[in-house]
């Protein structure tokens, strides 16, 4: 069929995690003037919110806005689905082969229009359609761009002083900024050959997992839950001599110098400490070795610098690749310096850019792409030096690279995402209520964090408001926003992994002991009727479906009315936890129904939700925050000014967009457009 | 003949700020695996004398250094030219894998 369209470009920035409510609250403080100008010019509702598709879980919600069906059509229903052989583990989920709905773009790009999908963490990786017109950037995983795939090094503070009498270096220390970044009782292991440490990042999203191996995590206690392990920084340390410089080419009289380790180790940067015209020493200047003229990058104190690009030592072989620094301390007289490096991303990786000569033209021309910082958590020192402002020159990046590939490439629609406020939330949101845990953290100093990264978004989306005037219709809205926590939870709903303890509690998950009595991470198949894995899903362990499977299948209606009843009076702190139960067929009617979804589908109740992903779309939690999820549309079709009552559903979004643009709804749409917000009448 | 001790500062001075290309074994005293491989580097020592240099590092002695080339156990022998790692040997490995190997890094 064929549809005029009501726009010409259409631009969706996605803020995976931005939360109408709390916005709310900054946009009455005045701190968030360019999201008040897109409101202004544009349509939303008065709450500036719509309704989140469930599980309020990213690859969930961005697929339902891209298909514009429920997480049960599409089949999306975590960052993991269930492994087909066990039900205790799950597999890697990100990929655009297990959605079982259209994307929009497959739409629009058929219609004959020039589509860039970039960084979209739901069913976009790898590339739908080989139609020319699709051009897509990653979405494998959901933190920054390449972060999956180009990570050569990671995060280091380097401490430097002359009490310091050897080199030393640790690697992946656990929050070792509460001793000043000095290590002083290194423990070297000194076994025989062993295996390596499993690394997070490449458990998830790493080739193994990518290829379909099975991931095994089970939630036993508080400390396997995200808030309490995301909340804990781990860097490198390194900690240098430092001393008057000594048979350099190129070091003035004064000079001081100390030594960077890079590479997990291997590579050394030695630096020397400089003077200015005041005789105060206030930078230092990285080298690649004494003999080389020119340094690789000036520091000055307090200045993050980002873009700088130095070679990585990989198993021997070298790779340029791109880094941000910051001089955090600097003492007058040269003689104690502290400095933060990024992890540091292969310049030259474009396994995941289509076509690949993107990554080449957004090289040459804003630069490379850059890292962000995952360290900071609990840190509030880190979280104000570090973390905040890394993220604010990735978004800076990002917005800089967008535009130019807008300016250049005459696409006509481009969907976009940018993981800022989530990936903040996930580390310390938590933190802006005062619970007994992280008693000795400070809420008003973390709620000011928060304001931060809304600040530093408004600042994002501020560099596209120019585009309205230029013809093209842009949307802003999120996946599900982000909650500050009531209560520490029990372990259920925990999308990591299986959760153990409430299961465990009610009789259903046995695992097996160990001689000792202590609890082994191995589940007794013979005696477990169901387990809970992910975040909403309940798995009868069923005969002749399931490897280990003792439920008759006779039986499995009945356990089902019990697991509800159960889990319905489970009580926690005298409250009850979950909100809804409901099973598999019935949970038809919030979209969660279908071979993805467990045989039982619940949600935890408000009061008890982490951040996101455990409960409705509708929760609420302290300082004013929310699961709901953002929208606003202005530009070319959309109402100026304007207010609707509607309740906008998540999968009301993709047909939105098909309207505006002039092409056919996605094939497997569930939403209808958002007439009331269009310029033309339907 | 025995080859030469490595700490902490002689490690900086020669692997890095020399730049010499040479291999360092990180070995445990009480290590049997060890006590097989290091005899191995020994005889093939004097065949680069002047090309190669040949060290130890005790890494009861500098944990240090064991821990900043994050490395798990021991025997361990890195391979280093033009002050820049290039490669390592984990574990029992006798005469022909070590001297391939300083082919490789010296054509490197």
């Amino acid at each position: 069929m064929k549809r005029e369209a009501l726009t010409q470009k259409l631009l969706v920035l996605g803020v995976d995690g931005m939360d109408p409510k709390v916005t709310r609250k900054f946009l009455a403080e005045g701190i968030m003037p360019n999201l008040q100008k897109f409101i202004d010019k544009g349509s939303a509702r008065e709450d500036l919110s719509h309704l989140g598709a469930l599980p309020t879980i990213t690859p969930a919600c961005w697929t339902t806005l891209a298909t514009g069906a429920y997480p049960g059509t599409h089949g999306i229903t975590c960052f993991w689905r269930q492994s087909p052989k066990s039900l205790d583990a799950v597999v890697y989920n990100m990929d655009s082969r297990n959605c079982e709905a259209e994307q929009l773009w497959n739409v629009t790009t058929e219609a004959g229009l020039k589509t860039l999908v970039w960084h979209w963490p739901g069913s976009a990786w790898p590339p739908t359609s080989d139609n020319p017109n699709l051009h897509v950037v990653d979405g494998t995983q959901p933190g920054s761009v390449n972060m999956g795939v180009a990570q050569l090094d990671w995060e280091k503070i380097i401490a430097a002083n002359e009490e310091i009498t050897e080199l030393i270096y640790a690697p992946k220390l656990e929050r070792p900024a509460g001793t000043g970044c000095m290590i002083s009782d290194l423990s070297a292991i000194t076994e025989e050959e062993e295996e390596p440490a499993t690394d997070m990042m490449e458990l998830w999203y790493g080739e193994a997992a990518m290829t379909g191996s099975e991931i095994r995590e089970y939630i036993m206690g508080p400390e396997n839950m995200e808030m309490v392990i995301e909340s804990i920084p781990h860097y490198d340390v390194v900690n240098s001599p430092l001393k008057n410089a000594e048979g350099w080419a190129a070091a003035p009289a004064d000079a001081k110098e100390f030594t960077i380790l890079t590479s997990d180790g291997i590579v050394r940067r030695p630096t020397l400490i400089l003077k200015n015209s005041d005789g105060i020493y206030d930078r230092i200047a990285i080298y690649k070795n004494k003999k080389a003229e020119k340094p690789i990058v000036v520091l000055e104190l307090g200045k993050m610098v980002s873009g700088i690009v130095d070679d990585i030592n990989k198993e021997g072989v070298l790779k340029p690749a791109c880094r941000s620094m910051k001089l955090l301390e600097l003492s007058t007289d040269g003689t104690a310096v502290k400095l933060w490096i990024s992890n540091a991303l292969d310049i030259a990786q474009d396994k995941l850019w289509h076509p690949k000569e993107l990554l080449k033209d957004v090289v040459e021309n804003v630069g490379p792409v850059q890292p962000v910082s995952l360290v900071g958590g609990e840190d509030a020192y880190l979280v104000e030096k570090v973390y905040e402002p890394a993220w604010d020159s990735y978004s800076q990046w990002q917005a800089k690279a967008l535009n130019h590939l807008i300016k250049t490439r005459d696409y006509q629609v481009v969907f976009t995402h940018l993981h800022n406020v989530d990936c903040a939330g996930h580390m310390f949101w938590h933190l802006a209520k005062n619970l007994e845990r992280w008693s000795y953290t400070d809420p008003e100093v973390n709620q000011n964090f928060i304001r931060k990264f809304y600040i530093q978004t408004d600042k994002y989306l501020g560099e596209f408001l120019h585009l309205l005037d230029e013809g093209w219709t842009i949307m802003i809205l999120a996946d599900h926003g982000l909650l500050v926590g009531e209560e520490f939870p029990p372990q259920i709903g925990e999308y990591g992994g299986m959760n153990v303890q409430v299961m465990e509690e009610l009789g259903y998950t046995v695992m097996k002991k160990g001689e000792n009595g202590k609890t082994l991470k191995e589940v007794d198949w013979e005696k477990t009727t169901a387990v809970q894995t992910r975040s909403n899903y309940i798995y009868i362990n069923l005969k002749g479906r399931d490897a280990h499977g003792i439920v008759d299948p006779a039986d499995k209606y009945e356990l089902e009315r019990k697991i509800m009843s159960d889990l319905y009076s489970y009580r926690y702190k005298g409250q009850r936890v979950i909100g809804l139960a409901m099973r598999n067929k019935d949970a038809v009617v919030l979209g969660t129904n279908g071979p993805q979804c467990g045989d039982i589908f619940f949600t935890v109740d408000e009061g008890f939700s982490r951040l996101h992903g455990d409960g409705l779309s509708t929760v609420e939690g302290a300082f004013d925050t929310s699961v709901a999820p953002i929208f606003l549309a202005a530009g070319n079709g959309i109402k100026e000014n304007f207010k609707t009552v509607r309740t906008i559903r998540q999968v009301d979004i993709a047909p939105t967009i098909a309207t505006l643009v002039g092409v056919r709804m996605p094939a497997h749409c569930e939403g209808a457009p958002i007439y009331q917000i269009l310029t033309e009448e339907f | 003949m025995p080859l030469e001790q490595l700490n902490a500062k002689s490690f900086e001075e020669i692997i890095y700020d020399n730049e010499e290309p040479c291999l360092v074994i990180f070995s445990r005293k009480d290590c049997h695996v060890c006590k097989n491989v290091v005899p191995v580097l020994e005889e093939l020592q004097p065949q680069y004398q002047d090309r190669v240099g040949f060290y130890y590092v005790d890494v009861e002695e500098d944990k240090n250094l064991f821990q900043r080339f994050s490395l798990k156990g021991v025997p361990q022998i890195l391979f280093f030219k033009g002050g820049e790692y290039q490669a390592k040997l984990a574990g029992a490995v006798d005469e022909d894998k070590v001297i391939d190997k300083i082919a490789e890094v010296l054509e490197s």
